[in-house]
């Protein structure tokens, strides 16, 4: 069978197939690059059915692509709640930054951290996110970026100064939040009821 | 007042301070006097001339280069600010000169109306250009969203304001059509159809910058709203009715991507054939290293091979060869000729012709001479080639019994 495949198969098959998303705006390893590939309508065609002998789909987001197993219908594991009621606080926390992080910002650890001394409210939710080996606010900002970068959402654009740029696939995560539905009560009154502060 | 300064003079000044031109290009705005002093490029009196020819301006301690300066380097670069006002001017201008033509046809007024028209076409072309880049790098790079809203709000003003100028030029010409045709210049022709192909090209990359930045803004929105949720669920979370209040569990259970469902990477093993090449090894070593195995460092890589090394290796291939050809003979009793002619070969040296074997017998003769028993009588050989029979004459050679166990080269 010929695939014709493009010459970067191998690298695209590595990340992703490590759970990696790959995000058009992501520079390290040559992301965009790969992006770029795989987002070639013919490329992508190509790929998908090369890799869908060995049962992996590729998916489509926003500027970004993951795999997804063909055979394996996904399922609720104790990890994945976890993971995700982890991230529903980070996406708090930078939702209620001054400057709120979002897809293509660039920050620094720091400065979240500056902000969350500052802040009591915000001090409280950094506080209360469940990590365990930081004890400063720093620390803690520090882990929260490594957590996200490890899952491709994040992008340590410089080692020195500590810079992170948050990639399209933090589009995912967004997407995840929209889908969750609320059922509402009667008894509570809309958002006024829950004691929000929006930004 | 500045200096008055002329072309030579401006391109020198800035030929000679490129690295300073440069650097201040490069960091716009946020360049201090102290700063630029400690790069050490400019000499204090150099600085102050430059002051004094306005190329460089001070402000608060910040020092940049002239706008106009900066204007000519992004113009010609296709990049910064857009700045639909110069399409306005070149408009303005040529409507001016076509009132003028129309008074009277001279060349000069038609000159001005060419270079006018091609202006435009140039301008709006690069404006876009710029329009369009701009628009990405803010979406993308713009990290407070208030100012990322309000900057592509300012982009679709700005848009719209292209958008005016393309159809002011169409009017233009339009309007000015039985002129021009009058004049009967094919230059203004083809540049009037230039014109014309470009606006309609540049109208259509208007309306998908349109549509980028309509999807932007909505996109930039639904992250807002998005936000917004993200708050009110950690809100429920906290009072610990996420699994009750939302659908927080089947959304969870149908999230795909390989990553979150402990769909861990095939691991392959290394084939054992490959850990035996030298690539292999350095991976072999680069293990051992890490876990401190001295038994895997032990086989070393193969030193480099010399150029010559087939050559080599066949030349002492025959050598060993003979020798223990030659050991073979000395323990039976046959005569040397009729040894080699019966001898069977390895099969790896492949079947020898009988002129190979002859060339053998020669060799050996010579080269173990002191170990061999010449008898100084021929024997006979007959054979045949092609029909034709023929004799070949050899001494009779036989295995020397005293020296049986010493063999040793002449």
């Amino acid at each position: 069978m010929e695939f014709n495949l493009p010459r970067q198969t191998h690298e695209i098959f590595a990340t992703m197939a490590r759970g990696n998303f790959i995000s058009s705006n992501g520079t390290r390893d040559g992301m965009n690059r790969l992006y770029d590939i795989i987002n070639n309508p013919e490329n992508f065609d190509h790929l998908q059915d090369y890799f869908a002998q060995i049962r992996y789909r590729i998916e489509r987001g926003n500027n970004f692509f993951y795999f997804s197993k063909i055979d394996e219908a996904p399922s609720l594991l104790e990890k994945k709640l976890e993971t995700f009621e982890k991230y529903i606080d980070i996406i708090d926390l930078f939702a209620s930054m001054d400057n709120k992080i979002t897809i293509g910002s660039r920050f620094r650890p720091s400065e979240i951290a500056e902000e969350c001394i500052a802040n009591v409210r915000l001090k409280q939710k950094l506080q209360k996110i469940p990590l365990y080996r930081s004890e400063t606010l720093s620390n803690k900002v520090r882990e929260i970026c490594d957590l996200m970068s490890r899952d491709s959402f994040l992008e340590k654009e410089d080692e020195e100064s500590e810079n992170y740029k948050v990639l399209d696939s933090y589009a995912y995560l967004l997407d995840i939040i929209n889908a969750i539905a609320i059922y509402e009560d009667g008894s509570e009154n809309g958002n006024a009821g829950l004691g929000i502060i929006y930004n | 007042m500045g200096l008055q300064i002329n072309v030579r003079e401006l391109i020198t000044q800035l030929y000679v301070h490129r690295s300073t031109v440069e650097y201040l290009f490069g960091n716009r705005d946020s360049v201090t006097v102290n700063e630029l002093m400690a790069q050490g490029e400019i000499s204090d009196e150099q600085y102050k001339k430059l002051l004094q020819q306005e190329i460089l301006y001070e402000y608060h301690t910040i020092v940049g280069l002239n706008d106009s300066v900066i204007a000519m380097f992004e113009d010609f670069m296709e990049i910064g600010e857009v700045t639909p006002g110069v399409i306005r001017d070149y408009i303005s201008e040529l409507r001016r000169y076509i009132s003028y033509y129309k008074e009277a046809r001279e060349m000069r007024f038609l000159r001005s109306i060419k270079k006018y028209l091609k202006r435009i076409n140039i301008a709006i072309t690069r404006e876009i250009i710029k329009l369009q880049k701009n628009v990405d790098d803010t979406y993308k790079n713009e990290s407070n969203y208030r100012i990322k809203i309000q900057k592509l709000e300012d982009y679709r003003e700005k848009r719209d304001t292209i958008i005016d100028f393309i159809n002011k030029s169409e009017e233009i010409i339009q309007e000015a059509k039985n002129i021009f045709s009058i004049s009967a210049d094919t230059e203004l022709l083809g540049i009037t159809n230039e014109l014309k192909a470009g606006l309609i090209e540049n109208l259509d990359y208007l309306i998908e910058i349109q549509t980028d930045i309509t999807d932007y803004i909505n996109k930039i929105q639904f992250q807002l709203d998005v936000y917004k949720k993200a708050q009110a669920i950690k809100e429920i979370k906290d009072r610990g009715e996420l699994n009750y209040r939302t659908n927080f569990k089947q959304v969870v259970e149908a999230i795909d991507p390989i990553g979150f469902n402990a769909i861990r990477s095939p691991r392959t093993k290394i084939s054992i054939e490959f850990l035996h090449t030298d690539e292999g090894h350095v991976i072999c070593q680069r293990v051992a290293e890490k876990y401190k195995i001295s038994r895997l460092m032990a086989r070393r890589m193969a030193d480099k091979l010399p150029g010559d090394f087939k050559h080599q290796r066949t030349e002492a291939f025959i050598k060993m060869d003979t020798a223990t050809l030659v050991e073979k003979f000395l323990h039976q009793k046959k005569n040397l000729f009729e040894f080699l002619q019966e001898y069977k070969f390895p099969k790896a040296l492949g079947e020898l012709s009988f002129e190979e074997r002859i060339t053998l017998f020669v060799e050996v003769a010579m080269e173990y001479e002191r170990v061999l028993d010449f008898r100084f009588t021929l024997n006979y050989h007959d054979y045949e080639i092609k029909g034709v029979k023929k004799r070949l004459g050899y001494t009779l050679i036989l295995p020397n019994r005293t020296t049986k166990t010493k063999i040793k080269k002449n």
